[in-house]
């Protein structure tokens, strides 16, 4: 698969309010989650654009597509939220999606080890093809099932530290750190006007448009 | 048949009335429990909310709907009402042998007359037995009798509780009447049909008494003289002491010493107290006692003449319950008119302390919570009044009727198809005709294949979907599910033990632990059986549209999955499939080119491209973005086309949507899949076979489609268009054959554009096609005025615009300005103009 979906170009730039009286820096990122399947990748992404939780959530096929705004400090950061499938089979789509991301969220779920294992593999492979600026989120999903757990939280957080990514243990059920994952994300991403060279721009795009409905 | 033409005519009443008494022969009944709640927000071992123990049962039960048997009473439904209420409808005859013992009190029965009964009731134990299920709640109000003639028929009702509730862990009631329970069942032994033959001989004794066993005391009482049985136990001769202790207890025991040594001897087995000791059903049927009684029924049931029932009766149980509720009957509003469902007022059960851990007091739960054992028998009166003035040819339709009557009935069927789907579907008369047409289609396949495919066209009704889409597949059982392994662990048992508990689960079949356990075996047969294929998300959803159809029937539900992918996804599920994947969503785009250019072109100019949302569409043939009641209508079309046919749905769906797609960028257009919008399903069935039939079949050519002949000299090759090709092309390319076809049977569907040099095109030509030289013309402008040729657009309009010429890129280039400008319905002549001097015979003009 050649095409590149759409880049997450991060378009940025001032955005004049209605009114015309203050003036908020606003931007775009094209985020992208990968990880084993049934870990939570999607109850995740549905929590966070949607406030919602399904326990039968249904399995991604190809992918999902969502956004979702926020605001930090006087940025609105809009997310482009690629949601992979999970399964082994589906690995070669999986560059048409994370290429060009800025930033992605791996998922695995603390119950299972091998979930675990394969977060790992999935980081390699980000630093070996992703954008060398790519910023990379560790999630320790189904917290909430921490009775049951396998995964040590201090295991993760080493391998995290080690890898420079981001940790947090999340549950979509509960909603637990789920926002704050996407928040911390957010306030590690550069929100200067250029954003680095390395995003593919595919030809064709419409300008990239300012968002700014919320914090008002 | 006196009967049925007596129906026939207008005068119906009387002839209802005449058949009222032989009513109370065929009824329905309900039942109604609450399974046992889960205390609170429990969760399993996966993370995920245990199953409502109501959704277990209705998955357990399924299983028993699929036993007839003379001496049983047959399951037709189990419906889940609200607070884990579950109501069982089952065939109900007769009345039971406590009132048939009430009605004969003047003159008791005769031993030869309980012997009859009771070979019957053994002969229900034995089939139950066959099929490994144990009864353990046999008791009078369980053994219904009719009386037909001099002889008692006997059917065994409710005998399905303890499977479905599997052995009573289900439900907060106890399984059983203490009184005919065996001692082993008290001490906890739950799941042995010898413990049903202890049962069977304490009814058999309390008969022969003519006592009633126990009528005083208390149940615990009685369940300490059973368990006195077992301390009382000698190694041998238990059942002898057992006889005896009741036969005095109850002054009978001269009565008992008067009975036949042998029946004595059978009764003295039964009621052994070590269950290995008592004899298995079939052995019951050998015994001497009962020789007389099995040739009796013998000789009965070979000497029965067709019963004088009403034509409707005659039918199978499950279509009378089917049209029972077409016809407005509602098995709650039943319940509720008996009393049987009360509701009450829900603030009455709010809690009155909700401590932190989460658990509460609440009031008691009111007396209409408890189990209330009252049966509510359906009125069957009602449906045979709607439907009495239907002839009795509509109970058998004739095949290969005169044509007369078959315009009649045509004209007739053509005024309902005028209907919209799902009102004919709900039309209770159109449904009985359909669906006695499929059962006899269906009786007669595979030499009614033709008939079936034509009627099916029209629709199919919902009560017959599964054999029919199994008919419509081609799909003969032969046995060979059963030889498939579906056990041993494989690799990909992870996958499908994540994926299934996610699959279609707001169906109550398919979220049953039953339905998770056959969706299983199903996936894993699947992969089983073809070592070429590996499984991929997704074939669970495709596989769950047969299960929920043939819950009972795994085999067929296979077979048509396995007659289903290669016909729709043949190769999709290869380890590596891109190429696949890729050639199928490249001829996705030219179809789109060819049936929507202008929405083509958006799509395309913002990148909007079918590998980020359509994978899962065609994956799947729909069924992981659609819900199953969406499915099943799109998939009675599909069945009925090739393979293209999924194209044109997806083109449909876009169709469908094409304003908000035009009028929207990437994230928009993005967004809106990823969430589909409710699809009109209905107008997506119509315009997909709108632009299915009106579309030649060189244009939907595929490498890697299903094929089962050669193709013909002037078709495209095999391999003939490479991926490339495909990717570069937005139209499609069609054979020299379809235009060959085109011209001689609907040359005004035809415009031809012939792209080469005056002067080649005066040597040669085809008639009537329009000569535009390539080499003059200027393509900048999007504009087919800037062509400058006279009345193009009127003469392009409504038909299949050919783009002809002899260097292939002339064709191509003139054929995306054509989509450009909003040409409807263009395409590329494969292989040129020179393809059709090799047409025979000759349809070119030359001078």
């Amino acid at each position: 698969m050649a095409t590149t979906p759409r880049s997450g170009g991060s378009g940025s730039g001032a955005a004049q309010r209605p009114n015309g009286t203050s003036q908020n820096k606003s931007c775009q990122f094209k985020l992208v989650l990968l990880g084993e399947s049934a870990v939570g990748k999607s109850s995740l992404v549905l929590r966070f654009v949607k406030g919602q939780f399904h326990e039968y959530q249904e399995s991604t096929i190809g992918a999902a597509f969502l956004t979702q705004t926020i605001c930090i400090e006087d940025t609105v950061v809009k997310f482009e939220i690629w949601d992979t499938a999970g399964q082994e089979r589906y690995h070669s789509l999986a560059p048409m999606y994370y290429r060009g991301a800025q930033a992605a969220i791996v998922v695995y779920d603390i119950q299972n080890q091998d979930s675990f294992q394969r977060a790992k593999t999935w980081v390699k492979e980000l630093h070996k093809q992703a954008s060398p600026n790519i910023v990379i989120a560790l999630a320790g999903n189904k917290a909430d099932l921490s009775n049951i757990r396998v995964v040590e939280f201090d295991e993760a957080k080493q391998y995290a530290e080690e890898n420079g990514l981001l940790f947090m243990e999340t549950s979509a059920k509960t909603g637990m750190n789920v926002n704050d994952i996407f928040l911390a994300i957010a306030k590690k991403l550069p929100k200067n006007d250029n954003n680095q060279g390395s995003v593919i721009k595919p030809n064709g795009n419409e300008p990239t448009q300012t968002t700014n409905n919320c914090c008002k | 048949m006196a009967n049925a033409t007596a129906a026939t005519n207008t005068g119906t009443s009387a002839s209802a009335v005449n058949n009222s008494n032989k009513l109370e022969t065929r009824r329905l009944c309900a039942l109604t429990f609450f399974a046992k709640l889960h205390p609170g927000d429990v969760c399993g071992s996966n993370g995920l909310p245990l199953t409502p123990n109501s959704i277990a049962i209705l998955g357990r039960s399924q299983r028993l709907k699929q036993l007839q048997h003379a001496n049983l009473c047959q399951y037709l439904d189990v419906v889940r009402g609200k607070h884990e209420r579950t109501i069982v409808v089952s065939e109900y005859v007769g009345h039971t042998l406590e009132e048939h013992v009430k009605r004969h009190a003047n003159t008791p029965l005769s031993n030869t007359q309980l012997l009859r009964i009771f070979y019957q009731v053994a002969k229900a134990l034995d089939v139950l037995h066959a099929h490994k299920l144990v009864v353990h709640n046999l008791e009078p109000r369980h053994i219904l009798i009719e009386q037909q003639q001099q002889l008692e028929q006997v059917k065994l009702f409710n005998y399905g509780l303890h499977h479905m509730t599997k052995g009573g862990a289900y439900v907060p009631f106890p399984l059983g009447n203490v009184r005919y329970m065996a001692p082993e069942r008290l001490l906890g032994a739950n799941g042995s049909i010898k413990s049903d033959v202890w049962s069977w001989g304490m009814l058999l004794l309390e008969q022969l008494l003519h006592v009633e066993l126990w009528p005083r005391l208390k149940l615990s009482n009685i369940a300490w003289k059973l368990l006195a049985f077992v301390r009382s136990n000698s190694s041998s001769g238990g059942g002898a002491l057992v006889l005896e202790k009741i036969a005095r207890e109850h002054q009978r025991w001269e009565m008992y010493q008067e009975l036949p040594h042998e029946l004595r001897h059978l009764l003295e087995r039964c009621l052994s107290v070590l269950p290995a000791q008592r004899p298995l059903p079939s052995e019951l049927l050998q015994h001497k006692c009962f020789a007389d009684a099995a040739e009796m029924l013998q000789v009965a049931s070979e000497h029965q003449q067709l019963e004088q029932l009403p034509l409707l009766l005659r039918c199978p149980l499950a279509q009378i319950y089917h049209l029972w509720q077409l016809a407005g009957g509602d098995v709650q509003a039943e319940l509720k008119k008996e009393g049987l469902i009360r509701s009450e007022a829900p603030i009455l059960a709010l809690p009155q302390i909700v401590r932190l851990s989460g658990s509460s007091v609440c009031p008691p739960r009111s007396q209409s919570y408890l189990m209330d054992e009252r049966i509510v028998l359906l009125k069957l009166q009602p449906l045979l009044q709607r439907l009495s003035r239907l002839p009795a040819s509509v109970y058998f339709p004739l095949l290969q009727s005169q044509p007369r009557r078959q315009q009649q009935q045509q004209q007739q069927q053509d005024l309902q198809q005028q209907l919209p789907l799902l009102i004919r579907e709900r039309d209770i008369e159109y449904q009985f005709r359909r669906v006695r047409l499929f059962t006899r289609l269906l009786h007669g396949f595979p030499h009614t294949a033709d008939q079936l495919q034509r009627e099916a066209a029209i629709d199919i009704p919902p009560l017959l979907r599964g054999p029919v889409w199994a008919a419509l597949l081609g799909v003969l059982p032969n046995a060979s599910y059963a030889k498939i392994d579906k056990f041993t662990a494989t690799t990909t048992d992870r996958q499908i033990e994540v994926d299934i508990p996610r699959c279609h689960q707001y169906d109550e079949l398919l979220s049953s632990p039953d339905g998770h356990r056959k969706l299983k075996r199903l996936l894993k047969a699947w992969v089983t059986a073809h070592p070429q294929y590996v499984y991929w998300q997704g074939l669970d959803s495709l596989t769950a549209p047969f299960l929920y159809l043939n819950f009972n029937n795994e085999e067929l539900a296979f077979l048509s999955l396995f007659r289903f992918i290669p016909k729709y996804l043949q190769w999709f599920f290869l380890k590596d499939n891109s190429a696949i994947i890729k050639e199928y969503l490249s001829k996705f785009s030219q179809l789109s080119a060819f049936h929507e250019p202008l929405l083509a072109q958006h799509l395309s100019s913002i990148n909007f491209i079918p590998e980020l949302f359509a994978i899962p569409w065609f994956l799947t043939m729909f069924s992981h973005v659609f819900p199953l009641h969406k499915i099943l209508h799109l998939w009675d079309k599909l069945m009925l086309g090739d393979s293209s046919y999924p194209l044109f749905i997806g083109i449909a769906i876009l169709k469908q949507l094409k304003s908000t797609l035009l009028s929207s960028g990437f994230n928009e257009c993005i967004l809106l899949f990823s969430d589909l919008p409710d699809i009109v399903m209905e107008n997506c069935v119509i315009e997909s076979q709108k632009m299915y039939e009106c579309t030649p079949k060189s244009i939907t050519h595929r490498q890697h489609a299903l094929r089962t002949q050669a193709p013909h000299v002037l078709d495209i090759g095999l391999a003939e268009v490479e991926l490339q090709h495909l990717q570069s092309e937005q139209c499609p390319r069609i054979s020299a054959k379809d235009v060959y076809q085109l011209l001689q049977q609907a040359p005004n569907e035809l415009a031809l554009i012939d792209l080469r040099s005056v002067v080649e095109y005066s040597r040669v030509h085809v008639p009537h096609s329009i000569n535009i030289p390539f080499a003059t013309v200027l393509l900048g402008e999007q504009r087919l005025e800037a062509l400058n040729v006279p009345y193009l657009e009127a003469q392009l309009r409504g038909r299949i615009v050919v783009c002809v010429s002899n260097i292939h890129q002339h064709a191509v280039e003139f054929s995306h300005f054509l989509v450009a400008c909003g040409v409807l319905r263009t395409c590329i002549l494969h292989k040129g103009f020179n393809v059709l001097h090799s047409i025979e015979p000759n349809i070119l003009i030359s001078n």
